[in-house]
């Protein structure tokens, strides 16, 4: 029961850890973010759990909706959904 | 221990404060340099479409196993009989709306042969506005990186980490969950209520004290309440970190002495990975427990034997691996080849009929991608127990993602 304490309290402290640092960087996206392309955030968001996805897999229709499985699943940002589709449409 | 646990939490705020602004310059800096390619971006002439989109998307597998217990003889089996089938129906009805249908058919081996289906998930989410979306169904709630993550396709291990399946797995409910921008580091989160788990009590004791999940009717009348939130401090979103919890006031069934049982779950986890070019490095790990309240669950018990019926039920797991890829040569048949290593332990409770002493686990798996979404893995499990016979097992699975 000693070891679930303080993991409770670890638990607690990087969640405050992780608040705090979000309101210093401040929840505006700076330029370096917002002008990403959507190759960048396909590259760097499909690689976290399988290899960024070859285009020529789907059809335009078919990325609209397998996108927003992912949306939901990995929940990526708006952001980055509507820039991936547009990047996968225009290179399948 | 109040005293340690305000300092702790001090210290952490002031940390916090302290490499906020130093963190914030540090995160860009681990962006990789990818090109901006504008060009790739624009589409201007092409029709943005509308209405309803279907997509039918699955897989299919076969796994093959060579099961060894020191001292006897080796055994082999299919693990999909031959085949497994996983169907994923994913309509978007409009820019808001979506529906997310999972389920998997099951070669019948008996007599007559036929097939099974069973219901994995099946999710209604409606985006409100950005970075909140509502959802509702039968789904596997964020837990950790495994379940619902990092089980199929994905899982580069092959086999799966022993010391998981502990916690919230598929329950009936409803939710919130989204992903947000802050600053140069992203956050995600889940938070739902749900039927929650079950709690197993018969007279002959055999199960008394397990969780039971996947309700779609819930045996009393309080909900669990869970959720999830994951930090990727990163620009590039190569590290999530994340945390999981679910707490259930009321698991036994209405009326009876243990409807007021309660069970609290919680998990962390940790995703990385990095281009050491030419290597990919891929780092993974979990850790959750399950404690269920303390309650002697015997006291109609038929079997005579059950001299403890006071158990600690507690069970606690973990895994932790890494993964080596060659992702930046040019021969394309080793670039495709992906070597991974896995730890993992699963401590369950003592002096109960469905626990045990502490089992171990060590994986070594050879992944060859033909595709991205069609690995076929080759591991080498060691599975140790005190008291027991050393088990290994060799595991071949072949899976196509479609």
């Amino acid at each position: 029961m000693k070891s679930i304490i303080s993991i409770k309290t670890i638990v607690v402290a990087l969640v405050i850890v992780m608040a705090s640092s979000v309101i210093m960087n401040g929840c505006k996206a700076p330029e370096e973010i917002t002008s990403k392309s959507g190759t960048q955030l396909w590259g760097e968001n499909c690689t976290r759990c399988h290899d960024a996805p070859d285009p020529h897999t789907f059809s335009d229709d078919q990325w609209d909706v397998a996108i927003e499985h992912m949306h939901q699943k990995a929940l990526l940002t708006d952001t980055e959904v509507k820039k991936i589709v547009t990047f996968m449409k225009s290179a399948n | 221990m109040k005293i340690k646990r305000v300092t702790l939490l001090s210290l952490s705020m002031m940390a916090a404060i302290l490499l906020g602004p130093v963190f914030s310059t540090y995160v860009y800096a681990q962006t990789d340099s990818i090109p901006n390619d504008s060009v790739i971006d624009e589409a201007p002439n092409k029709p943005q479409g509308g209405g309803e989109k279907f997509l039918l998307a699955g897989e299919v597998f076969t796994i093959w196993q060579n099961n060894h217990i020191h001292g006897l003889p080796s055994t082999n089996s299919f693990g999909a009989d031959p085949l497994g089938l996983m169907l994923m129906p994913l309509v978007k009805l409009n820019d808001r709306l979506f529906l997310d249908v999972q389920v998997v058919v099951n070669a019948n081996p008996g007599p007559g042969g036929g097939a099974s289906v069973s219901l994995n998930e099946a999710i209604i989410s409606y985006r409100i506005v950005r970075g909140l979306n509502v959802f509702a169904g039968n789904f596997q709630p964020r837990w950790g990186l495994y379940e619902g993550v990092l089980d199929d396709f994905t899982n580069r291990y092959c086999s799966a980490p022993i010391g998981m399946g502990i916690g919230a797995q598929t329950e009936s409910g409803i939710g919130i969950q989204g992903g947000i921008q802050t600053g140069y580091s992203k956050l995600s989160y889940q938070l739902y209520i749900a039927n929650g788990p079950q709690l197993l009590v018969d007279s002959t004791g055999m199960q008394n004290g397990e969780l039971t999940y996947a309700n779609y009717t819930d045996n009393n009348k309080n909900k669990a309440i869970g959720g999830s939130l994951a930090f990727l401090p990163f620009s590039n979103s190569s590290l999530e970190v994340g945390v999981s919890g679910q707490y259930t006031p009321e698991t036994g069934d209405a009326g009876t002495p243990f409807e007021n049982i309660h069970s609290t779950s919680f998990a962390a986890d940790l995703n990385y990975y990095h281009m050491f070019s030419p290597v990919m490095l891929r780092v993974q790990g979990q850790y959750e427990y399950t404690q269920t309240q303390n309650f002697n669950l015997y006291t109609d018990a038929t079997n005579t034997t059950l001299l403890f019926p006071q158990f600690n039920n507690q069970i606690k797991g973990w895994y932790g691996g890494a993964t080596l890829r060659l992702s930046g040569i040019q021969n394309v048949f080793l670039s495709d080849l992906e070597l991974g290593g896995r730890l993992g332990e699963l401590v369950l409770p003592q002096n109960v009929m469905w626990g045990g002493n502490l089992m171990n686990q060590t994986t070594l798996c050879l992944t060859y991608w033909f595709t991205w979404k069609t690995p076929l893995n080759i591991a080498y499990d060691i599975y140790t127990q005190a008291g027991s016979p050393t088990q290994t097992a060799i595991t071949v699975r072949g899976m196509w993602f479609f």
